[in-house]
């Protein structure tokens, strides 16, 4: 008993989790499956985020920019040269990656509000650009793009599906791991962590480029999902602020926080715009604030704090 | 004078108008504890800065056990075997004690642990192990800080004010265990405004004033000069 038995448990229930969820499209209605795939894609968008800005502590404003370039490339790819999604997916996030790796390099060395104001920046210049005329022979410019990629509602389903279980796979490894403990520090101090040894420009540009390249995906999987694509969908501030409230609300800085911020979030959406539809906003805005003040840490923090969840990094 | 670990050869460091370091030069012997006095302002912080890589000399050139360190990156510096601890204590606040250590090893796998386990004990901090490090007094701060250089094992450790603001008890401790590792062959540079920790604790002494070197010698003969009381205290 005592130990083995717990984590023997813990196991059976997330079996049970997964089987039911990777089945789900055998017994779900139409308006589940889009639901979880939203939940799914955010889970990753708030994730991904976590994953850089919740260890680091650079607040990355940019989560649109991953979401629109990479969106951009692989819808490109798929409605302009018949790529197949399956193909057209990772080029869009290899695509940001690369170029991620390129601005990392010049904007992770400016910090705090300086930083989050150049990847807002960054965002609205890219997403005017791409609804310029000069970029409209690749970009169809600000009329947008429709496309249909092919793909069977449940075939996506299970594609962000194994993402959102990638991604969550990933956090959770870094997270206890050296390099997570690196990105941490760099979030604490980062001059002395560089006058212990620690190589703070190479852990930052990593994060940030892992970082793009799962939102990438995931961005990829969501402009697929929704067969069109304009520069103001693309590049929304929505797509940048929800996943960060999502994240705060479930807990900064931990593995599964942003995950049952993005479940919890989305959900209490979609109940409270079904059953409030004219004052769900206002209703919103309370809940968020009642959280931000008493629960700064999230509700994972907080249940850690209280003791409900063990005080480890592996949650 | 044995072999010298430390190097600092003509520094020029200006501030705009102001010269924080003004041709500084100075040998640290290896196996020493050389004591590092002067006013505020004097340029001690900014030497420290400047032999880490986090400022850059205008002029002058530092070197480390015979190889140049000026134009390299702090943490280069930092693995080539140059721990500081830092005047405002900057340890990492909101991670354990274990994790503070752990992020600083280099070994892989299991050694690694065990040598923060090993430094731990060492500082007496064991059993805190897994608390943040925020949840410890000023003095434990400054202990945990110089076991993360430690988890480096350095082999010139800058110390800026150790004893400053700790309990006598901690204050011994501190400076018992910075004996300890200076009999195990570690060198010690200590940035202090206590003069009683320098002549009790320090062979040598170097004397800055606006950035320039006044004094050099034992801290019996340095703490007798005249150029230096003046300087010093005022008079």
């Amino acid at each position: 008993m005592g130990i083995l038995s717990k984590k023997f448990l813990i196991l059976v229930g997330l079996a049970i989790l997964l089987a039911f969820l990777i089945s789900f499209p055998f017994f779900a209605t139409d308006y589940w499956m889009t639901l979880l795939i939203l939940i799914l894609i955010y889970t990753v968008y708030a994730s991904g985020w976590n994953l850089f800005s919740g260890l680091t502590g650079y607040t990355n404003f940019g989560l649109a920019w991953f979401i629109g370039v990479s969106g951009y490339v692989s819808s490109i790819l798929i409605a302009d040269y018949q790529w197949p999604w399956l193909f057209a997916w990772p080029m869009g996030a290899l695509f940001i990656s690369l170029v991620s790796i390129a601005v990392g390099y010049i904007l992770l060395r400016i910090k705090g509000v300086y930083f989050a104001i150049s990847m807002v920046a960054l965002t609205e210049g890219t997403r005017e650009l791409f609804g310029t005329g000069y970029l409209e022979p690749i970009t169809h410019g600000g009329k947008g793009l429709p496309f249909v990629a092919g793909i069977p509602l449940s075939t996506l389903y299970w594609s962000i599906l194994f993402l959102a279980f990638v991604t969550i796979f990933i956090c959770y490894k870094i997270t206890s791991s050296k390099f997570g403990l690196q990105l941490m520090a760099i979030r604490e101090d980062e001059q002395a962590a560089e006058t212990l040894g620690i190589n703070t420009t190479k852990a930052k540009i990593l994060a940030f480029t892992l970082s793009s390249f799962l939102v990438g995906l995931g961005g990829a999987i969501h402009c697929t999902y929704q067969n069109y694509i304009d520069p103001n969908y693309a590049f929304n501030i929505q797509l940048t602020l929800t996943p960060i409230v999502m994240t705060l609300f479930g807990g900064i800085g931990t593995v599964f926080g942003p995950v049952l911020g993005a479940t919890l979030f989305t959900f209490i959406h979609e109940i409270l715009w079904a059953e409030l539809t004219l004052l769900y906003m206002a209703i919103f805005g309370g809940i968020l604030m009642v959280l931000i003040l008493f629960f700064p840490q999230g509700l994972l923090g907080w249940m850690k704090r209280r003791g409900i969840l063990p005080k480890i990094r592996k949650i | 004078m044995g072999e010298a670990i430390l190097k600092v050869d003509q520094v020029v460091k200006r501030f705009g108008e102001v010269v924080a370091l003004d041709h500084c030069s100075f040998d640290i012997e290896k196996g020493s504890i050389t004591g590092l006095i002067g006013p505020n302002g004097a340029g001690k912080t900014t030497l420290f800065n400047l032999i880490t890589g986090i400022l850059q000399p205008d002029e002058g050139r530092i070197f480390f056990k015979g190889e140049e360190i000026t134009r390299k990156k702090p943490y280069e510096i930092a693995r080539m075997g140059i721990g500081r601890t830092y005047q405002i204590i900057r340890i990492f606040p909101k991670m354990t004690l274990l994790e503070n250590l752990l992020v600083v090893g280099r070994e892989k796998g299991k050694a690694v642990v065990e040598k923060a386990y090993e430094l731990l004990h060492r500082v007496r901090l064991y059993e805190k192990k897994d608390e943040d490090a925020s949840d410890l007094s000023f003095g434990q701060q400054k202990l945990l800080s110089l076991a993360q250089v430690l988890m480096l094992d350095s082999e010139l450790i800058l110390l800026d004010e150790p004893a400053a603001g700790i309990n006598p008890t901690l204050q011994n401790e501190l400076m018992e265990l910075i004996h300890q590792l200076n009999e195990e062959g570690k060198t010690f540079v200590i940035v202090e405004h206590d003069m009683k920790v320098i002549m009790n604790h320090c062979q040598k002494a170097i004397a800055l004033n606006y950035g320039q070197k006044i004094a050099e010698g034992s801290c019996s003969v340095i703490l007798k000069d005249e150029t230096l009381l003046e300087h010093y205290f005022g008079r």
